[in-house]
């Protein structure tokens, strides 16, 4: 039993935080935060569930075609809610994004109609090791949405294009100065951040229903794990979220499955009062 | 500068000759939205003194709207209270629960502060929906009696209207007056740079807690009058993206005046109806709307106005000299 919620802990855990990774990548670039990231999710499972149910793409076609689309939404995203607002206040972008979180809920009802569909998983059946049964699900999920972050991981602090994000989110100017598009690093975080997020719901699309309003939880509490570890960390983004999947699944399990959102919500204030800049953030001293 | 204040009292009186005849004009139906709008401008309101003039962003104000219709709805309808009583301990309730709840928060600065409340509002919609002894869970609560002080009821939707108007007047007013009053500036100064408002002997902390308990009080009375206006109310209602609406509105109306708030509201609860024939299109132009509008004018509606008419009058004075020269 507590293996079994273990796993699946750190299945939901593993996708609040590729979820979390989104948000922190495109706070650290443009210092926005993007109340549209759930329904970046709901995007992603939606473009997966009509690759896989629609159209029967075998699944890792399924996934790679999926993680396409949603970096050129994150491509379309980044031109229509953040660019022409670059140079105005960050309120404004809020605003921006709000506005853009309706409009994706509305495309998808439009598209594929307000009822819930089902999704096949990736792998179906359970399976057994010894006395423990797992659903192949989350297993799937795990090794997959890890196998991402790793990838990620290894872009942003490996390779030429991540030196090039990396310069871009800390001082656009001076990125500016010695030649980086800037437009174009810009644009690739959010079109990376839309991807993660949309494999995150393409990920979840099987263990919930797929809907226009799933985003809202996982979005939120995805947002709850960037705070726990650490506003701006890459690294806390991946360790909050799996906090928050740990406490929402055994707070679920063994204390209440209704107020689960609520204690999710509770521990966040409390890190919030006890350590406001989360586990890996840094202390930033108040400017005049 | 007087000229300006003619035709501002000028149109505030059309306003109000235009309030006082509405329900005689439009159908039924459109006096329930316009009630629904003014319950809605004073949640906007109370988003203006925390955010326009304290700075501090909140999404807790749906969780305190819920606080405040849930009140007058368990003391109307489970301890038979009468209805004045519960408007009155839905505003105090709401805004002692605000100022307990930012004595706490505001420990916390700037965004994180914002962060926490979205937790508030996380937290009090999962005690609405689940709290079954007390909320009635997700079924809510049902057969609020309609308001009435004394033996004067108001159970049409026209002795709403006038209800609702005169509590609207009544907060716009006391908005005006905290605008104008010290404590109004101390929240703006608050805003603008808290060291400096520290320097200048600003309590920041207890300043930013009475802000809070404030824009509870209009939450609350704001909520008190939507549980008898519904005669029902479920949690559904009082969820983060009710918050982030009323954040949208007052952005899009402009956050620097109180007439920002009131555009804001008004565009964004009528616009809806006007628009009727785009069917199911409605809120996808509604979140494009918004997306375009904080494009085109970043500073809101008033804002944007401000500067054009200012643009245009530094313009006629460039031809006015051109002419003399």
């Amino acid at each position: 039993m507590v293996l079994q919620l273990i796993i699946a802990s750190l299945a939901m855990g593993i996708v609040y935080g590729l979820v979390a990774m989104g948000f922190v990548l495109i706070w650290r670039a443009v210092g926005v935060v993007n109340f549209a990231q759930g329904d970046l999710l709901m995007a992603g499972a939606y473009v997966a569930f009509t690759l896989t149910e629609l159209e029967g793409l075998p699944m890792p076609v399924a996934l790679v075609a999926c993680a396409a689309i949603m970096a050129l939404v994150g491509v379309v995203f980044h031109f229509l809610t953040y660019w022409p607002l670059r140079k105005s206040w960050d309120m404004t972008v809020i605003i921006s994004t709000i506005g853009a979180s309706i409009a994706l809920k509305e495309i998808a009802t439009l598209v594929w109609g307000p009822a819930p569909l089902s999704v096949e998983p990736i792998i179906p059946g359970i399976a057994r090791f010894a006395s423990v049964s797992i659903e192949w699900q989350f297993l799937v999920t795990i090794v997959i949405a890890a196998a991402l972050m790793g990838m990620i991981f290894y872009l942003l602090e490996k390779t030429y294009i991540g030196n090039i994000l990396q310069a871009t989110a800390q001082d656009q100017y001076a990125a500016e100065l010695i030649g980086i598009p800037v437009v174009v690093a810009t644009s690739m975080t959010f079109a990376i951040s839309a991807l993660i997020t949309g494999i995150g719901g393409m990920l979840i699309s099987p263990i919930f229903f797929v809907s226009t309003t799933m985003g809202g939880s996982p979005g939120l509490k995805a947002f709850a794990a960037v705070i726990i570890g650490g506003f701006g960390s890459v690294p806390g983004a991946i360790i909050g979220g799996i906090v928050v999947g740990v406490i929402d699944t055994f707070s679920g399990a063994y204390i209440s499955s209704t107020y689960r959102d609520a204690i999710v919500f509770l521990c966040l204030i409390l890190a919030l009062l006890v350590r406001p800049q989360g586990i890996f953030g840094e202390k930033i001293s108040d400017k005049v | 500068m007087t000229l300006q204040r003619k035709i501002f009292g000028l149109v505030l009186l059309l306003l109000l000759a235009l309030a006082l005849t509405l329900p005689f004009t439009v159908s039924n139906y459109m006096l329930r939205v316009c009630n629904m709008t003014m319950i809605t401008y004073m949640c906007v309101v109370s988003l203006f003194v925390i955010f326009g003039m304290a700075g501090q962003i909140s999404f807790a104000q749906a969780g305190f709207w819920g606080v405040g219709a849930y009140i007058s709805a368990i003391l109307t309808v489970k301890l038979h209270v009468s209805a004045l009583v519960a408007l009155l301990a839905s505003g105090l309730g709401t805004a002692a629960f605000a100022a307990i709840l930012g004595l706490a928060l505001f420990r916390l600065h700037g965004h994180y502060f914002g962060f926490a409340t979205i937790g508030v509002v996380m937290i009090l919609n999962g005690l609405f929906q689940n709290w079954k002894p007390v909320t009635g869970g997700a079924d809510g609560i049902a057969n609020i009696p309609p308001f009435a002080i004394g033996s004067l009821e108001f159970a049409s939707e026209t002795s709403l209207f006038y209800l609702i108007a005169v509590a609207v007047i009544i907060i716009s007013i006391a908005t005006y007056v905290i605008y104008r009053s010290s404590l109004g500036r101390a929240f703006m100064a608050i805003r603008d740079n808290e060291i400096a408002a520290k320097c200048m002997g600003v309590n920041c902390y207890q300043t930013k807690v009475i802000a809070f308990a404030i824009s509870g009080l209009y939450c609350g009375i704001a909520g008190s009058l939507f549980a008898f206006v519904s005669s029902y109310i479920s949690a559904t209602s009082f969820t983060f993206m009710q918050s982030s609406l009323y954040l949208v509105m007052l952005m899009l109306g402009g956050y620097h005046s109180l007439p920002g708030p009131i555009v804001g509201t008004a565009l964004l609860m009528m616009l809806p109806e006007w628009f009727r024939f785009l069917q199911e299109y409605i809120l996808l132009i509604y979140g494009l709307g918004v997306m375009l509008l904080m494009v085109v004018m970043p500073d809101g509606l008033i804002g944007g106005g401000k500067q054009a008419l200012e643009s245009y009058r530094n313009k006629r004075k460039g031809v006015a000299n051109v002419a003399q020269k």
